[in-house]
């Protein structure tokens, strides 16, 4: 178990994950998150309010209908649970919680801007570094620019948030 | 044909192992962009790039025997507006799509409410769009140039090898090339601030880095002694 012992080596991470993506990509298609958590959402908002109410919003009647047999939530699920395994297995799983109220609030405007993000765009960060823009696709450079600038953006506001 | 069961499987299966690689890692999407351009620490930004190339000649070659599974959708200037507001709220929240759950499965209390308040913009979005039907998607997609909605029509490599003659694999010569300078360009950079601190590693300026904002100095410690130094996630 020396693996959980050690630190890896990024770009040796990376390196593997887009091996195996191509398999991915083969069977099913990319990998990508922002799907997956889109039908989460749907999914978790199903649960509470129901399926007839669920089926008055078109987004959900005609984009993505709420169903557990979409592969790609099980890609999340499975980073999350892969993660749990691995920081169990390496003695690195402990409770950590924000202790300021800044951080809080940032996080979840953060939380906000990425949910909102993903649903115009239709991608997310991953599918677009790891998906579209390998595929050449348009939209992938499109999303690149977007999200270089929109990080820059960000961090200017960021820094700025910090030195107040 | 593979099944819905064994799709699931799959996706489930390579997640797990995204997971495990992640954790162990330290890879932040992140800090690929934050750091380098706050810190000039590159770290996660030449895995991102080396991972890119290795995926655009993957994915080139299986377009180009009639393999895969590209993704169809109508390419618009809604991927640009998504993805700049993308851009900073992973900044603010300190962590993106995929460091959301790998520190959620270690206990990251601020990922998990990270995840909450995406899947909250995600559904409030959804509402959105239900009124306005911007951008197209679905069965609305015509996979042609749409200027009243500001859409590009379908244009990734298969597209344009279909409708050029010109086969993807000159597409993806040009990009890979293009991600393979960049990297280059990266490892000059890195040397040549290396050079006249007299240091040996990067690593040496990734522990350098302030601990202010980013995953650079965490990344840089042995596992073992790591902690979620991310402003935004706590501790």
């Amino acid at each position: 178990m020396d693996f959980f012992k050690k630190s890896l080596d990024p770009i040796v991470a990376l390196a593997i994950i887009a091996v195996l993506d191509i398999f991915l990509f083969m069977i099913v298609g990319a990998w990508t998150v922002g799907g997956g958590e889109t039908m989460i959402a749907g999914l978790f908002v199903k649960s509470l309010v129901g399926a007839k109410e669920m089926n008055r919003i078109p987004f959900w009647h005609l984009v993505f209908k709420p169903t557990w047999a979409y592969w790609k939530i099980y890609i999340s699920l499975g980073m999350g649970f892969g993660a749990l395994v691995s920081a169990i297995l390496s003695k690195e799983f402990y409770w950590r919680v924000p202790k300021h109220l800044s951080e809080w609030v940032m996080i979840t405007i953060g939380g906000l801007l990425m949910g909102i993000g993903i649903r115009l765009s239709f991608v997310c960060n991953v599918s677009t570094f790891l998906g579209l823009t390998p595929e050449m696709n348009l939209g992938g450079y499109l999303a690149v620019s977007g999200l270089v600038i929109g990080a820059w953006v960000g961090t200017l506001v960021y820094k700025k948030v910090l030195e107040a | 044909m593979i099944t819905v069961y064994g799709q699931c499987l799959a996706a489930f299966v390579f997640g797990t192992t995204v997971g495990v690689l992640v954790q162990r890692s330290r890879w932040c999407n992140t800090a690929a962009l934050r750091d380098a351009m706050l810190f000039k620490s590159y770290r996660n930004t030449k895995a991102l790039l080396i991972a890119m190339m290795i995926l655009t000649v993957g994915f080139t070659a299986m377009i180009s025997i009639g393999n895969g599974n590209p993704m169809r959708f109508d390419v618009g200037i809604n991927q640009f507006i998504g993805l700049f507001l993308f851009g900073i709220g992973m900044v603010f929240a300190g962590a993106c799509t995929v460091s959301s759950w790998v520190k959620t499965g270690e206990g990251n209390i601020g990922a998990l409410w990270a995840l909450l308040f995406l899947i909250v913009g995600l559904f409030v979005s959804s509402l959105v769009w239900s009124f306005s039907f911007w951008p197209l998607a679905g069965p609305s997609m015509t996979g042609q140039a749409n200027a009243a909605a500001l859409q590009l029509g379908f244009a990734d490599a298969l597209t344009l090898q279909r409708d050029t003659g010109v086969p993807a694999i000159v597409f993806g010569v040009i990009q890979a090339g293009a991600l393979y300078t960049l990297y280059r360009l990266i490892l000059r950079r890195e040397r040549a601030a290396l050079v006249p601190q007299g240091q040996e590693t990067p690593t040496s300026i990734e522990r350098a880095a302030s601990p202010a904002l980013g995953c650079a100095a965490t990344m840089a410690k042995p596992v073992s002694s790591t902690r979620d130094t991310l402003s935004t996630l706590g501790e």
